[in-house]
């Protein structure tokens, strides 16, 4: 299996020299092509920040981290973003839709950033509306969605593209159970036609048994896995 | 993807603001328009007068008076009929007045006072002064040769002497070859101009009547007036070519009072337009800063799924140009509605200095400066925000997302 994410000694401090927060420590790992990693922690152990490295929007004080084998230090700004718009899909914790747009359009939205014809655009978005029981909601906007219907959307918005590697913060936190096993049967679909590789962080152990290995955090440092 | 849409929702989603930002510019629009027009109309009409009282082209004599000296009284250009017939020939011309500037004492029995007066075609006079010479106490006829020649004064000239109508007056002037000369007149009507220089110390006769009295045939000037202002300076040229010995002037030349309320004028209100435009740019920026600002959020999510600086400019750039063009649009309504009003009601401006009389106010619409204006501002509020969109994805996407 080819390596999908590598990363090299990664660490996080905020704050000045003196008197500077670790966020991470010292983090090494392997993500593999197609694989699931679940990351565990209690809250304040560091898996946001850990998340949001690996998804190309923040960056590591210390060490470096290689994505398909590439070393991400050694991206510009405008091939981060590249990197993020084509290869990577990210579920955020509290959803982060865009306000004006309606469901269908926030699920549209990274099809049209990568330049898809808008007639595939139209046929993968109502396909996956439809797999993700939002049909009904595809005119609305986010404001007039539940929290779960919300997170639905976010999962939708970051599978619509089939990336490389789906980087999930705690995606499960408002889902209900139906929901949440559609989501994963998804991903599950994506794994296996397209080889994604899926690193999500969550407390939920129904997510975690879907997982093929897990990694745990505690206060910024990987617990050894079992 | 519907960006128009799309931008059209944001702009409703924070309506208060949008008003608020809404109301800024429509004011400052309007009052920067409103300004403006007065302006414009002012100069219009302080043209208008400099044209009528001197006329488009002026000819006058090079040399002074070579006994009068630098007096008012200038009675030089000679030969003026061949001036004139010629000019009568040119389909430009519309009408060519002689005027002949004298001066001396006026008197009624034992007051006296000094006047400054000029020898005119009396009819043709009033035709060109328009609604900037205006008589009363006329008689019928006036200024016609007479057993007793007419003459018209000032109105405050008049009251000074306590001469009304009717009354008979003695003048009294100086030749040119240094004799004095009397003549006793009748006082034909009263003129006013609403400007004292004019009104206290001036009077009217007709050129025969001058020319009794200063036994000269020779004039001061002879003022032309043109279908056409815009033929001045072609026809200025023109004469100066042809005439020998004369200067040649057009009515900017002459128009002293309207290049000096010009520059007064354009120096207070390009200062206050400055201002209101500065005002205007420091409310906008400000709640457009903030607008922006809270929707950093937004702008960081926008950026973590890998869209380019390029399209989030657009989006709020966008924003920007709807609402600037509704507040243009409005702002202009606005400027379009007080403006019509404000000529409906003829308001009055008091007297500015030197002049006893107000003059109504009008404020021009002119189309050109509202859209040139409206664009300026539509700018103003393009930059601002892309002042604000610039700082707001300044901050970390981590940062902005927590
Ligand atoms: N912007 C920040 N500035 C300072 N400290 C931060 C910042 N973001 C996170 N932290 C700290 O880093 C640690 C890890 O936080 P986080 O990655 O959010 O944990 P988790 O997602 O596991 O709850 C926490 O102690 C948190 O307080
Ligand atoms: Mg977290």
């Amino acid at each position: 299996m080819n390596t999908r994410l590598k990363l090299d000694a990664i660490s996080k401090r905020y704050g000045g020299d003196k008197n500077s927060i670790t966020a991470l420590q010292d983090i090494s790992f392997t993500l593999t092509e197609g694989e699931f990693l679940a990351i565990q922690g209690p809250s304040g152990s560091g898996k946001s920040t850990l998340l949001n490295i690996c998804g190309l929007i923040d960056n590591p004080s210390d060490g470096d981290y290689y994505l398909n084998g590439i070393s991400v230090a050694q991206l510009s700004i405008s091939e981060r973003c590249t990197y993020r718009r084509r290869d990577i899909g990210f579920i955020f914790q509290r959803h982060q839709l865009i306000p004006a747009m309606t469901v269908y359009e926030n699920i549209a939205y990274p099809l049209l950033l990568n330049g898809v014809q808008p007639k595939q655009i139209k046929h993968d978005v109502n396909q996956l509306l439809n797999t993700m029981g939002l049909e009904h909601r595809r005119k609305h906007l986010p404001k007039q969605l539940s929290g779960g219907e919300r997170q639905r959307v976010g999962v939708a918005r970051a599978l619509i593209k089939r990336p490389q590697l789906v980087i999930a913060d705690e995606p499960s936190a408002s889902l209900d159970h139906q929901h949440a096993h559609a989501g994963l049967q998804l991903m599950r679909e994506l794994n296996k036609q397209y080889g994604a590789s899926f690193l999500i962080a969550s407390h939920d152990a129904f997510v975690i048994d879907h997982c093929d290995r897990k990694i745990e955090l505690l206060d910024g440092q990987l617990k050894a896995s079992p | 993807m519907n960006w128009l849409l799309i931008a059209m929702r944001n702009i409703l989603r924070d309506a208060t603001r949008v008003t608020s930002t809404l109301l800024i510019i429509a004011v400052g629009l309007a009052a920067l328009l409103v300004g403006n027009g007065f302006m414009l109309s002012t100069y219009d009409s302080l043209q208008e007068i400099a044209m009528r009282t001197e006329g488009h082209v002026i000819i006058i004599d090079d040399n002074p008076d070579p006994v009068l000296g630098g007096s008012h009284q200038q009675l030089t250009l000679s030969n003026w009929q061949a001036t004139q017939e010629m000019l009568w020939a040119d389909e430009r011309v519309l009408r060519v007045l002689p005027r002949a500037r004298f001066e001396g004492m006026i008197s009624k029995g034992n007051k006296s006072a000094v006047f400054f007066g000029s020898g005119v075609d009396p009819k043709e006079e009033f035709r060109v002064h328009g609604p900037f010479l205006r008589t009363s106490g006329l008689l019928d006829p006036w200024l016609t040769p007479q057993d007793t020649p007419d003459i018209m004064l000032g109105k405050q000239l008049a009251q000074t002497l306590g001469a009304v109508t009717g009354d008979l007056l003695t003048l009294q002037t100086k030749r040119s070859d240094g004799t004095s000369s009397e003549l006793v007149v009748r006082l034909a009507g009263l003129y006013y101009t609403g400007t004292p220089e004019i009104d206290n110390h001036t009077l009217m006769t007709s050129l025969t009547t001058a020319t009794t009295l200063l036994d000269s045939n020779n004039i001061s000037q002879l003022s032309i007036y043109l279908n056409q202002r815009e033929d001045s300076i072609a026809i200025q040229q023109l004469l100066q070519e042809q005439l020998e010995g004369v200067t040649v002037q057009t009515w900017q030349q002459r128009a002293e009072l309207y290049h000096k309320v010009r520059s007064l004028y354009d120096r207070i209100f390009g200062i206050m337009g400055l201002i209101i435009l500065i005002v205007v740019f420091l409310a906008v920026s400000n709640t457009i800063a903030l607008a922006i600002y809270q929707r950093r959020e937004e702008i960081a999510t926008l950026s973590a799924l890998g869209t380019k600086p390029v399209r989030i400019y657009t989006n709020f750039i966008l924003e920007a140009c709807l609402i600037g063009i509704a507040a243009t649009t409005i702002g202009m309504l606005l400027a379009y509605a007080i403006s019509n009003a404000v000529n409906l009601a003829e308001l009055m401006m008091p007297a500015p200095p030197g002049k006893t009389e107000g003059y109504p106010i009008f404020i021009y619409i002119s189309w050109p400066h509202y859209f040139i204006t409206s664009a300026v501002l539509i700018i103003t509020v393009v930059v601002a925000s892309f002042i604000a969109t610039r700082n707001a994805t300044r901050v970390s996407i981590v940062k902005a997302l927590s």
